[in-house]
């Protein structure tokens, strides 16, 4: 049964369910607690996903297994440790002609 | 982050200074046009979304000094049109997101798009895709044009695009031809349905070595050529064309191809031979064609089978002829017979893959374990589609079902007695 009182950002929510839809410009996540998925509305997606808005709905998804944080699935933003980020992809090595920079764990043009 | 506000305007200023700025967010705004001015200081922008405004046209050199761009998404928005250089100065671009707009033509101006990995621009209203369409974007991987009314696509293309690994045209009526796809060496699926194809030329598989999956259905296609070079061939759908022969040759040495859709043909006769080789057949769809006979030989691994609408075809299938099948739809009931007695052993199937199990039969354990295969560790499973149930594989339960049922109407005993 779909309940209009919702707590938390919910245009729509059910007892057992939670949210079943966000209010604007909320995006929509499928938190699992247990064995149970309920639907919560947040800003901004959490840590290791990302955001699309689009006209009906705004979704999370989550970014690549190498990636902390990122601005699609294919452009990562901060990588997870032991990997470089260069140009959004997450290297465990950096390509020729650039050096890696343990300190912002990126690979940065060689300074002579 | 600016994205969920209000902007309808951006001043030239807004951003000068910021020359370290590598990701911007100004979608779901009220932006009618580009801010082409304020986007002139960020020579280290890396990604950018102006997706869900209201832009309606991209003017040329709109994005001149966003050399380091790799990522732009303006999907959602109303363009119409876009300048011949639009996307000049886009030298690092791999992801260009189109999708959900208003273009009435090809975006041409992709062509200085020399890095594009990843292209989309499906849902909008493009009626033609131009010979050597994209001839400046030899590392495309994923075009996505879906959902566009496409009637025209030029011969060349889709040619020397070595990394594209799917490619899918729909209803696309004014194509007479079959593609020229010279150099687009990894094509791995290629979807041409609902087009006016008639002829396959005789060397496509030569062009095509890594090609796994072949959907051609809803065509014009009257013979085949021999597929013999698509070495790597899983999946091959022919169903609503013309096709009245299968030759010894047509599919020899395919030994990956486990499904073959030739349903809704003109099938009269198939070589005895033509299966032979096919070690890997597992599903064979000759439904509505006029088969007089079957040829057996290399079917022995089947396990769906489905001849309904061969009015010809009565001869008795013995059981050892399939010993893995488990659908079977046959011309006539007493060619269930060879299945077992007439009583409950037999199921009516009503799907192609999927098997109808009653609920008492159902493992509660098993189907709850398939909802939650591998996502234990967090507690955020967001994406519904990593969720896959895939009936057709599980092995729940090997009863065969075969159509149509014998019955009071349609016995077997009376008949064989």
């Amino acid at each position: 049964n779909v309940s209009q009182g919702c707590q938390g950002g919910c245009a729509t929510c059910s007892d057992y369910n939670g949210c079943l839809s966000c209010k604007p410009r909320l995006f929509f996540v499928l938190e699992r607690i247990g064995m149970k998925q309920i639907g919560v509305c947040l800003s901004s997606c959490p840590s290791g996903y990302y955001g699309t808005r689009y006209p009906d709905i705004n979704k999370c998804a989550k970014c690549k297994a190498d990636c902390d944080t990122c601005f699609t699935r294919n452009f990562c933003t901060k990588c997870k440790s032991g990997f470089y980020l260069y140009s959004g992809k997450c290297l465990e090595k950096c390509p020729g002609g650039l050096e890696a920079n343990n300190h912002t764990m990126e690979c940065t043009s060689i300074v002579h | 982050r600016l994205d969920a506000n209000l902007i309808s305007v951006v001043p030239e200023k807004s951003f000068e200074g910021l020359l370290s700025l590598r990701h911007l967010w100004l979608d779901d705004n009220a932006l009618t046009e580009i801010p082409v001015q304020a986007l002139n200081h960020l020579p280290a922008l890396q990604a950018m979304t102006l997706a869900l405004n209201q832009i309606w046209h991209i003017p040329d050199y709109a994005f001149q000094n966003l050399s380091s761009l790799v990522v732009l998404h303006l999907h959602n928005n109303r363009i119409q049109s876009l300048g011949a250089n639009s996307f000049d100065g886009l030298h690092s671009l791999e992801t260009l997101d189109l999708n959900y707009n208003e273009l009435l033509e090809f975006p041409g101006a992709i062509r200085t798009l020399g890095r594009l990995l990843e292209l989309g621009f499906h849902n909008n209203n493009i009626k033609a895709i131009p010979e050597n369409a994209f001839v400046g974007n030899p590392l495309l991987q994923t075009i996505h044009f879906y959902d566009n009314p496409i009637q025209f696509v030029g011969q060349s293309a889709f040619q020397y695009l070595p990394k594209l690994h799917t490619l899918s045209l729909n209803g696309a009526t004014d194509i007479r031809e079959f593609p020229d796809l010279k150099g687009t060496t990894s094509l791995e699926v290629l979807t041409l349905t609902r087009a006016g194809i008639h002829l396959l030329p005789r060397g496509m598989c030569q062009q095509l070595p890594s090609l796994r999956v072949l959907e051609l259905s809803h065509n014009q296609i009257e013979d085949l050529p021999s597929f013999h070079r698509c070495q790597r061939l899983e999946e091959l759908g022919l169903q609503h064309n013309r096709i009245h022969e299968i030759r010894a040759d047509t599919f020899v040495q395919l030994v990956a191809l486990r499904s073959i859709d030739l349903s809704w043909n003109y099938i009269q006769f198939i070589h005895p031979e033509a299966f032979v080789t096919l070690h890997s057949l597992t599903k064979l769809d000759l439904t509505d064609n006029q088969l007089i006979t079957l040829p057996l030989d290399g079917l022995g691994g089947l396990t769906h089978l489905k001849l309904q609408g061969n009015a010809a075809l009565s001869q008795p299938f013995a059981k050892d002829s399939f010993p893995k099948m488990r659908v079977l739809e046959v011309p006539y009931a007493y060619q269930c017979c060879a299945y077992g007695s007439c009583s409950n052993f037999f199921k009516k199937s009503n799907q192609w893959g999927a098997e109808d199990l009653s609920p008492e039969e159902e493992d509660p354990h098993k189907r709850t374990m398939e909802l939650f295969p591998g996502h234990a560790d967090n507690h955020y499973d967001l994406d519904a589609d990593d969720i896959q149930l895939d009936l057709e594989e599980s092995k729940l339960h090997p009863t065969i079902q075969c159509t149509p049922n014998p019955g009071p109407f349609k016995p077997c005993d009376h008949l064989f007695e």
